[in-house]
């Protein structure tokens, strides 16, 4: 029974690796590996970098990613940071999101051991065909409304973002009008003309 | 017709006992058997066969074996065909023949097989100029099926141009030629004869067993009617197999005064299909599926004609033709003690139940030993030809080899799936995964099948399938969140490249911090309305899977 007891190890290893990995979501597809080590290389020490590519969705959607870090107490730590402070990778200010990573996160998880998956041919005669047929029905109208409510999402980050950029722009916009008014004289001549202090020094 | 009871059972007898091993003294090594007609001695190639795959494998047998429980083992040493490691021998033309001995240490060197997987024999001739070779005659040369004088290093992946003195333990004397006289003794005519049958194994993609049939087929064939085998067993041209075949269809069914009904079957599998269901039905090995290639050939005309045939057999006629007679299902009629995927004996007459289990199949699917492409170009190759399926509703938590374990159990067709990587958005109701299949065929068979009637999974999930389209991730460049200034650009990009890091927590007294509580409250927002959903589709669904019968 060599082959279960190791079959068990290396799930056992695999469950270990999986506690401290970290899940990074809401990336920019400007994030690359090293941009990924280096910014979680503030918590601890990166083992390993992982995306997860998306072959399902619009083509979109963040980015996302698995990170190893070397322990569980480094895991734990860059969830909290993360989670607690807005933290901008690669670009701003929409914030990156920790979670813990899951099992069902990885490509490559070993078979659980033990498990048996026993399946069964549904036909137009079996008393359950109608319940499942329509189940199959189901799970496809859920995988649409999926689909819809990721569209109506995306589609509200892209408002927000427009948003904020024209925000970002005024403001930027000011910040030039005044930053010119000081620098080419206006502002020191007018407030010498009303007699006014506008430095400080 | 001596010879057809002899197809119901394969002979088998066992030759020249080595010593005995294991813990209790209770395996037994051999030197020899007797197997299906043909002696097999230690350190003979031979084919091995591998459903699902196009050709058969070529190994040679190191060890022979009856362990306890009276399951009869070989020991292979295989040899590469030069496709196999083409990535490492680069743009070299290899000849057609040439084979590569496998040799150092790792995966991929040798395996246990069981016995019954041999194929036939094979004549390899080693050609090697090495001075530890008996050098073969030019005669041997040239009626050898294949040659080689290479190894195939699967430790470093290199290909070794002298042959290791040991190779898995076992001295290289015994692995070039012999001394004397060379493998082909003793059964040269069968030989070629063998290489037919793999050949046809090739092109119907069928049963080992039935392609075994048919040589006793062709042999009866080529006794009665005068062809010359050894001539055409040497081309591999499918037309003259095809050929070929047509003749054993025809000589078949005029061997059983059933020539009109054959004639009409163009398809020579098909043809000993009918022939063997009985025979076939005892054996379990590959009981694995016709391929594609038989499905595929099997046109509905040619199914309503097996029909009758098929239910001649008593063991049939409750069984699950009424929906869609598929060979393979009646394969999986195991009665080899080991078998698998067997199927528990007490079915329901009517309703075509049954529970199936997918295991693992047989260590023997050489292709995954090596890396192969990556999965997104494999992927794109298989969505241009219409092999790439998405399965939908699987639990979550199953991996990618259970979903092939899975398919494999369903509609016994080999495939390599991938589960889909869950992220924060994905549904924990319904797992999903790609599947390539072998042929577009396959593909769309099984897509139809999944649609027409339902395959269960526990836990009261029918599988989903359809053809997918999938997304490939290319360059993406729109992300909606990051915003720049047209102006400072060029400045920031230099400081980006000064900087260490510019990845950082915002300050609560920046603008950037204002904007990014904005993003959270829409996150927050977006995840409270996935929760929701996500709810609401539970409660869907477990209302229905409620008024499931069984569970």
């Amino acid at each position: 029974m060599d082959s279960t007891s190791t079959a068990e190890a290396d799930y056992a290893a695999f469950l270990e690796k999986v506690k401290r990995t970290v899940y990074i979501d809401s990336l920019s597809p400007q994030v690359t590996e090293s941009v990924m080590r280096t910014a979680l290389g503030q918590f601890g020490t990166v083992k390993n970098v992982q995306f997860i590519p998306n072959y399902t969705g619009p083509k979109n959607i963040p980015c996302c990613a698995l990170v190893e870090m070397e322990c569980l107490r480094q895991a734990e730590a860059v969830v909290s940071e993360i989670t607690q402070f807005p933290f901008m990778m690669s670009g701003m200010p929409r914030p990156a999101r920790a979670f813990r990573a899951e099992v069902e996160m990885f490509d490559d998880r070993p078979i659980k051991p033990g498990r048996r998956i026993q399946c069964r041919w549904v036909d137009r005669n079996d008393p359950d065909f109608e319940v499942a047929s329509k189940i199959k029905r189901l799970v496809r109208k859920h995988a649409a409304e999926d689909l819809f409510l990721l569209q109506q999402q995306l589609a509200q980050e892209e408002k927000l973002a427009k948003q904020q950029e024209e925000t970002l722009k005024a403001n930027y916009k000011k910040f030039t009008i005044i930053d010119n008014v000081v620098s080419d004289g206006t502002a020191p001549g007018l407030a010498k003309f009303y007699n006014m202090k506008v430095f400080d020094a | 017709m001596v010879e057809a009871e002899k197809v119901d059972c394969i002979e088998f007898k066992w030759g020249k006992k080595r010593g005995v091993g294991g813990k209790k003294k209770d395996v037994q090594f051999y030197e020899s058997f007797f197997y299906d007609g043909v002696d097999y001695t230690l350190y003979d190639s031979v084919y091995m066969y591998k459903e699902g795959e196009t050709e058969p494998y070529i190994g040679k047998l190191i060890k022979i074996w009856e362990n306890a429980d009276k399951t009869k083992k070989v020991k292979v040493l295989w040899f590469f065909r030069p496709h196999e490691i083409s990535n490492y021998l680069g743009d070299e033309k290899t000849p057609k023949n040439e084979l590569f001995l496998a040799s150092g240490e790792g995966l991929g060197n040798t395996n246990v097989n069981p016995l019954e997987a041999i194929a036939g024999k094979c004549n390899v001739v080693c050609s090697s100029k090495d001075s530890r070779n008996p050098q073969p005659s030019d005669e041997e040369l040239q009626e050898a099926d294949f040659v080689f004088y290479r190894a195939f290093d699967v430790g470093n992946c290199r290909i070794l141009d002298k042959i290791d003195e040991k190779i898995a333990g076992i001295e290289v004397k015994f692995l070039l030629n012999r001394v004397g006289n060379q493998n082909s003794s003793g059964v040269p005519k069968l030989d070629s004869n063998k290489k037919e049958v793999s050949g046809n194994a090739v092109v119907t993609d069928y049963r080992r067993i039935l392609a075994k049939k048919e040589s006793y087929l062709e042999e009866k064939a080529a006794s009665s009617s005068g062809v010359q085998f050894d001539e055409v067993a040497k081309t591999n041209e499918r037309q003259v197999l095809v050929k070929e075949k047509l003749k054993v269809a025809k000589a078949s069914g005029d061997l059983d005064d059933r020539s009109c009904k054959k004639a009409k079957l163009d398809d020579s599998a098909k043809a000993s299909y009918d022939n063997k269901v009985k025979s076939t039905q005892k054996l379990r090995h590959g009981s694995n599926d016709s391929s594609s290639k038989a499905v595929a050939q099997l046109t509905p005309a040619a199914e309503d004609k097996s029909r009758p045939n098929l239910t001649k057999d008593p063991q049939e006629t409750n069984n699950a033709l009424s929906e869609k007679p598929k060979p393979d299902e009646k394969l999986a009629n195991g009665k080899f003690p080991e078998a698998p995927l067997r199927r528990p004996s007490e079915e329901g007459s009517k309703t075509n139940y049954k529970i199936q289990e997918p295991t693992r199949r047989p260590e023997t699917d050489r292709s995954k030993w090596f890396r192969g492409l990556p999965w997104e170009e494999t992927m794109q190759t298989a969505h241009e030809q219409g092999t790439l399926v998405l399965l939908q509703n699987l639990d979550p938590s199953y991996t990618s080899a259970e979903v092939e374990g899975l398919i494999w159990q369903a509609f016994k067709q080999s495939c390599t799936a991938k589960m889909i990587q869950r992220t924060a958005r994905s549904s924990p109701h319904s797992g999903q995964a790609f599947v390539i299949f072998q042929k577009r065929e396959v593909a769309e068979m099984a897509v139809a099948k999944l649609d027409e009637v339902c395959l269960m999974l526990p836990n009261g999930r029918p599988l989903v399938g359809s053809i997918a389209a999938p997304c490939f991730p290319g360059k993406q460049s729109t992300f909606f969140g990051h915003l720049t200034i047209n102006k400072l650009r060029i400045h920031m990009q230099r400081e980006m490249k000064e900087a260490v890091s510019t990845s950082h927590c915002s300050q609560p007294n920046t603008l950037e911090y204002d904007m990014a509580m904005e993003w959270c409250l829409l996150q927050e927002r977006s995840d409270l309305a996935l929760r929701k959903l996500r709810q609401q589709q539970e409660q869907e669904l477990r209302k229905l899977r409620a008024t499931l019968k069984s569970k």
